[in-house]
């Protein structure tokens, strides 16, 4: 076993903080196929905020739990050691909108980091392919990177409307939190995380807290195992999120999150078991229409209409 | 006073009981779950913390992480290779936080699919994403790039969908993985 000591030595990339902040702008299956929208509100608000960003030409799945993990975990740190060798091999942190890329990537880290025999497996398999991973590159989340590589004021300058007088239903999403112990950024309190909503408040917009704020959305393995009881557990926080908050938004950190909640809600109206509809959005696409980038590249792709809102938003102006 | 004979007790023979005893944990699952990754399965006290936070609990799957754990500590095995519960675990960690004794409930939840696995008792969805990973280097692949043409994005995203020998690159790294030694799917 290899001491906590090494596992924070091996910490980070950037080591220069006078640096130009630069990540590896990891995509991701979801993000890329099915909501393009997200990564083009990365494409637009990163670059603005001064952080320049890599494409990691040739990055793959991450790999997503429902693969490789359920084979091995020399497997599994083999296919996210060469995602994460692309950001090593410059010296640059990936950087992810997607909380299962975030989890799985750093999770493999954190075993290969904790095990020489997994790492010395995983650098036999790469060296049929020339590569070598030494567990410097890490994968940052979006959310961290703009809470505190950027901070809440430079953000705060960044816009040019803001959200006054709207509430806001967070949604983390259990891979932002859980196991802390892998994660390179931590909540004070893991069970009651606070990043996401002053994010939200940076843009003025309220973010109060509600009782299932931590519930899980359900999709993934439990959506393709078990659609109903998916859906169910969609629906109890949907309500939770109605009748505490009545807000005019849900905002997630996780781009599955925001694809479920937007799936789910016209789903649970077609069959007659909601009445209402909030719109959702990932933060990176809310704080790109904030910044004033072109909602219909930013924000296009949904099926719970976000029409409203972001009208609301652009009439608004910055108060 | 003189013992009579068959009031002697048989001499125990330690070191056979104890042969015995090893070979029938060999045989078990809760072996076979140490081995695929859940290293302190043993600690578990059945204090329910896990359960208690469980989206699978919650939502009414049968074999959750407490009631799961359990059952591999006495040994059952053909009822747990028929139920698809740890295919539905969502890998949210939820478990792993809360637990006092470090069992990391969601590792017995990734071995008892491991264990699966080597049954060929795996959701075809599953197979679907494996195969699709090694295909296309990604396990959600769509051919329709409507989407990313209408938000003002290249067809092609800079992954192993538009980079033939970033694809190959992990093609090789798959091959060299136990995914090969089962032959789950075609790996030509
Ligand atoms: S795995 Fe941990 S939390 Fe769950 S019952 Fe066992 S000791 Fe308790
Ligand atoms: S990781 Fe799996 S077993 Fe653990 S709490 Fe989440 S869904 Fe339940």
């Amino acid at each position: 076993m290899v001491s906590e000591a090494m596992v924070s030595e091996a910490e980070t990339v950037n080591e220069n903080e006078e640096k130009k902040l630069k990540f590896g702008l990891f995509l991701g299956c979801n993000i890329t196929f099915n909501r393009p929208d997200v990564e083009q509100a990365m494409r637009k608000i990163f670059p603005a905020l001064g952080v320049e960003l890599d494409d990691l030409a040739g990055q793959s799945c991450c790999p997503t739990w429902g693969t490789m993990p359920s084979i091995d975990d020399v497997g599994w740190c083999a296919v996210a050691a060469r995602n994460l060798c692309l950001g090593e091999e410059k010296g640059i942190d990936l950087m992810t909108a997607c909380n299962t890329c975030y989890a799985s990537l750093n999770e493999a880290r954190h075993k290969m980091l904790k095990n020489p025999e997994i790492m010395n497996g995983v650098n036999e398999i790469l060296a049929k392919i020339g590569k070598k991973y030494e567990g410097k590159a890490k994968c940052r989340h979006v959310a961290w990177v703009l809470y505190k590589d950027i901070g809440l004021e430079k953000i705060r300058e960044s816009i040019k409307y803001t959200l006054d007088g709207l509430t806001i239903a967070v949604q983390p999403g259990c891979h932002f939190l859980w196991p802390s112990e892998v994660y390179p950024d931590k909540e004070k309190d893991p069970f009651n995380p606070v990043v996401l909503r002053e994010l939200c408040e940076a843009l003025g917009a309220e973010a109060p807290y509600y009782t299932k704020l931590i519930d899980c959305c359900g999709i993934g393995a439990l959506r393709s195992t078990d659609p109903e009881k998916s859906f169910a557990l969609a629906k109890d926080k949907l309500e939770c999120i109605k009748e505490e908050l009545d807000a005019d938004l849900i905002v997630a950190g996780c781009s599955s999150c925001t694809i479920q909640f937007d799936d789910v809600q016209e789903k649970l109206r077609k069959e007659g078991k909601i009445n209402f509809s909030i719109p959702v959005l990932h933060y990176v696409q809310l704080l790109a229409i904030c910044m004033g980038f072109d909602p219909q590249q930013v924000a296009g792709v949904c099926v719970t209409p976000r029409d409203e809102i972001i009208k609301r938003i652009l009439e608004g102006g910055k108060r | 006073m003189e013992l009579a004979e068959e009031g002697v007790p048989p001499v125990i023979n330690l070191t056979e009981v104890a042969e015995r005893e090893k070979e029938e944990f060999e045989e078990k699952v809760s072996k076979l779950i140490i081995e695929f990754g859940a290293e302190n399965l043993m600690a578990c006290m059945q204090c329910g913390a896990c359960a208690s936070i469980c989206p699978l609990a919650r939502t009414g799957f049968e074999w959750y992480n407490k009631k799961l754990i359990k059952a591999i500590l006495v040994g059952m095995r053909e009822e747990l290779l028929d139920d698809m519960t740890p295919w539905a675990c969502v890998a949210c960690n939820r478990c792993t936080e809360i637990c006092p004794r470090n069992v990391t409930p969601f590792e017995v939840m990734l071995a008892m699919r491991r264990l699966m696995v080597e049954d060929f008792a795996l959701p075809t969805l599953t197979i679907e994403g494996l195969r699709s990973l090694y295909e296309h280097g990604h396990a959600v692949y769509m051919t329709g790039r409507e989407a990313r043409k209408k938000v003002g994005l290249p067809e092609k995203p800079p992954t192993t969908d538009s980079d033939e020998k970033a694809l190959q690159e992990l093609k090789t790294i798959l091959k060299n993985t136990k995914l090969a030694e089962l032959g789950l799917i075609p790996m030509g």
